[in-house]
This record gives structure tokens, sequence and C-alpha cells, in this order.
């Protein structure tokens, strides 16, 4: 059974229709790349499947449910931009979160942040930028969500920690979770991904997964897209 | 989750709260002894340090109602909100927790503000200690704790009702995709108007809902004085009422037209 359902969702802006009559159905137990260039509606999605924008027409479900407080429990969002408040400090928003989520691995969090040298004590507003969206992306990952949306997750951070994220994500995978992963960086992550949703202008235009892309066009993930979204 | 929630709102108001309550209280103190200790006593000083304490405990008063304000637009519909609304909270305990925080740092406000007038009159001389500003100002008449707690009931009451009546505008005004700010004084005023018309309509009301409730003929007394016990009840449903509008609409909006820039 898929765990997302997304059927017929439009999500228009005045004139500007952003999604444009988008179904989908996604499975558990892949990592797919959600690819597109700037403004196709990629961001759009990942917001309705959040709750945090609401479609104009069709509907989505998470594991059977419209977004809201249950499906908040088993989806873990890294959001495109900082969301986090910026008086507290790594361990304040581990508190938070292991109040908020009862899937927070504590001690998966201490360890990414050790890792990845963050300051525990360090207030967010006097982290880098950088810094900020590694500690996001610590906290998300360090869930054992069943459903992960990536917004940008390597789009700010150096090629050294991207290849750390990606580690984390792949190290996070199992058959229980989704993990989406939206970016127009896609010779970086295309080695780990399943599944492959191409959108354009508010439509998807390519679904496969990608070993089928690789065999069939012979060509990389990011040649084919280089080849769809041509301008 | 309310409580886990005002574990961090509480704090977070606080934060920034508690200095400027702190420099407000030090402020009283300084004035008060300034103005005692100055050569010449004179009635100017007095009123002098009375404007200038006025106006710091009025920029002290603004700035919490601006602090509120910013902590439910952000936290719930501005950039915060990408975390925060992703929370396994219903929108309800989003509100709750804001508005329960609001009116207690409010409550606290109003607290701090007695507070330091009390120590600007100490400061003067005015007050040698609380057994002798009890002995000079204070003959408590008779009834008088029954109405001063229905009297802080009522406020509290108000309170709440002032700061859903500001959450409420801000929400419809963030349905608006651009100048959300505008949108929002725009339905400021309009709840202004609402509450203005309906009010008047309660008004014209309360005698007979008092004669209902208390039996009370009239909503004066023998001695020409306003029956405040009267007026109470409805009053306080009135404003109830009103807050109960305010939360729906900010739960509805919340719940089936959010939409995050």
């Amino acid at each position: 059974m898929a765990i997302i359902e997304i059927s017929g969702l439009t999500k228009s802006f005045g004139e500007l229709r952003a999604l444009d009559d988008v179904s989908l159905s996604l499975e558990k137990g892949q990592i797919i790349g959600l690819l597109g260039p700037n403004g196709s509606g990629k961001t759009t999605l990942i917001k309705i499947l959040n709750g945090l924008l609401q479609p104009t027409a069709g509907s989505v479900s998470i594991n059977g449910m419209a977004p809201g407080v249950g499906s908040k429990k088993i989806v873990a969002y890294l959001p495109d931009r900082n969301a986090l408040p910026d008086y507290m400090d790594a361990k304040k928003l581990m508190d938070m979160y292991q109040d908020f989520f009862e899937d927070f691995d504590r001690e998966r969090a201490e360890a990414m942040i050790r890792d990845l040298g963050i300051d525990m004590k360090q207030t967010m507003k006097k982290m880098s930028k950088g810094t900020k969206e590694k500690l996001q992306l610590c906290l998300v990952m360090a869930r054992q969500a069943q459903v992960y949306l990536l917004d940008e997750p390597i789009g700010g951070v150096d090629p050294a920690t991207r290849d750390y994220i990606l580690r984390t994500i792949i190290s996070n995978y199992n058959e229980d979770a989704v993990v989406i992963i939206s970016t127009h960086l896609i010779s970086d992550i295309e080695s780990v991904l399943d599944d492959v949703i191409f959108i354009k202008e508010g439509k998807i235009v390519l679904h496969r997964a990608a070993d089928d892309i690789r065999e069939e066009k012979g060509e990389s993930i990011d040649g084919l897209f280089r080849e769809v979204f041509k301008c | 989750m309310l409580a886990k929630l005002l574990k961090y709102e509480l704090p977070a108001m606080g934060r920034k709260l508690l200095p400027l309550y702190a420099a407000w209280a030090v402020t009283a103190v300084f004035l008060g002894i300034g103005t005692q200790s100055s050569a010449s006593k004179t009635d100017f000083i007095a009123v002098m340090s009375i404007l200038l304490y006025t106006a710091i405990a009025t920029a002290i008063v603004v700035m919490s109602v601006i602090m509120i304000v910013q902590r439910y637009s952000r936290s719930l519909l501005g950039e915060e909100a990408y975390f925060n609304q992703t929370l396994p909270v219903s929108a309800a305990a989003h509100i709750g927790n804001k508005l329960i925080s609001a009116t207690v740092w409010i409550s606290v406000t109003a607290l701090v503000a007695l507070l330091t007038g009390f120590l600007i009159l100490i400061g003067m001389g005015f007050i040698v200690g609380f057994d002798s500003f009890k002995a000079e100002y204070i003959d408590i008449p008779k009834g008088f704790w029954g109405l001063s707690f229905e009297m802080i009931i009522l406020i509290i009451a108000s309170i709440v009702k002032s700061v859903m009546q500001i959450y409420a505008a801000v929400t419809i005004g963030h349905q608006a995709q651009n100048h959300t700010t505008l949108a929002s004084i725009g339905a400021y005023i309009t709840v202004l108007v609402f509450e203005g018309s309906a009010g008047r309509i309660v008004m014209g009301m309360i005698p007979s809902m008092t004669k209902l409730i208390y039996g009370a003929e009239e909503l004066y007394g023998p001695d020409g004085i306003l029956n405040f016990t009267g007026i109470f009840i409805p009053a306080l449903l009135t404003t109830a009422a009103l807050s109960a509008i305010y939360f729906f609409i900010c739960k509805y909006l919340m719940e089936k037209r959010l939409n995050l820039a």
C-alpha cells in the first residue's frame, strides 16, 4: 500500500498555477528525488503534504490521513529555510524535539551534531547559515519517521557535509520509511535515488525508477534532467 | 500538548519582558529617590518625575503588546511556523498556548505597573511602610473584596478578549497574499466596528439580562450608584462570547485556510 497518495492536486496563487492536476502514489522503502528547476512546484507540493498550504483542488493523504496532527507524528520535515527559534541552542532544540516527537532518537542526534562539529551551547542566532542548516538536518534525520520530506537539504552546505548528509539519509533508509528529497543539484544525489519524479511548471513530466532511466535512456539522471529542462 | 507548548512559550516571552520589567522597577526607584533628595522638593520636580515615569511605563506597555503580537505572528504565521505548524499539535492548542502566555504576561505587566507605582511613592517618601499606608489610605468599605474579585475576573476576561481580537485580526490579515500587516490592521478595524455594533445591542439587553439573572429591576441602586454586581455576569458572558468567536475564527483559518508564504 502506498504511504503517500496524491490525487488531482492543484494549487493556484491568483493567476499562477503552481501545481496542476498532480497525481502520485508513493510506496515505502524508497529514496525519491523530486527534481525540477526553480519555481517548478517542488516546495509547494512538500508544503501541501505538511499542511502548510491548502490545495485549491484535489487531495493528499499520508498513511491514509489528511495532513493534520496524526500525519505530523509520522512526517519529518526539513524546510528550505531556517525555521527554528533563534534564541535556542542545540541542547534546547533537542529537548523540544524530544518533548514533541515520540520517534526522536536523542543519542543519534547528539552523535550527528558531534560529527558535524556543532557547538551544543551556541544559539541559532550566532550560528552561520550553513551550521543552522546542518543542525536542522540533524534534528530531522534523528527522528525514526515514516516519511521524510527534505526540501533542498544540500543546497547551502559544503561538499564534505553534503557527503555526510547523503550518508546519513542512506543510513536512515529502511523498509518502513520513504524519503523525498527535493533539489535541483541532481549530480550530487542521483547515486542514492531509487525513484525519480521530474516536475515542470506544476506538472509531473516523469515518474520512473532511477535504474530504469539509466538502462532505457542510457544516460544519467543529471543528463536526462538537462535534456528535459533545457532552456 | 498544551502544557508542553507553554513550557517553551512562557520563558520565550519572559526572556524579552523580564529585563524590561527590571529596568522599569529600577527607573521607578531612582525617580522616587531623585525627587526626594532634590534640594528643593518642588511640585515641578514631582510632576516631571511622574510624567517621565508615565512615558517609560507607556513605552514598556506598548513594547509588551508589540512583542505579544509579533510572537503570535512569527510563530504561527511567519518563518517559525515552518517548524511550529509541523509539530503534532492541534490549532486550538497552538492558539490556547499563545493566549494563555499573552494573558499571563499582560497581567504581570499590570502588576509590575502597580509595584513600580508603589516604589516611586516609597522613593518620594510618601509611604514609609505598608502599615502607615494602610492606616492612611485604606478604609475598606463593606463588599470591597467581593467587588474587587468581580472586577479582577472581568479585567482578565477583557484581556483575553482583547488578545483574541488582535490574534483574529492578524490571522485574517494573513489570508492576504501580500501586504499582510496592512490587511491585519484593516481586519482589526473591521473587528472593532463589529464589536462596537454587537456591544450596542448587548448594552440594550443588559437591563433585561440583569432582571433575568438577579431579579433586579434597576441597574442603579437607590443611591444612584451603578450596581456593578448587576452587570457583572452579563458583561462576563458577552466578553466570553466574543473571545470564543475570535478563537474559532483563528482556529478555522489555521486548520482550513493556512497558506504560509
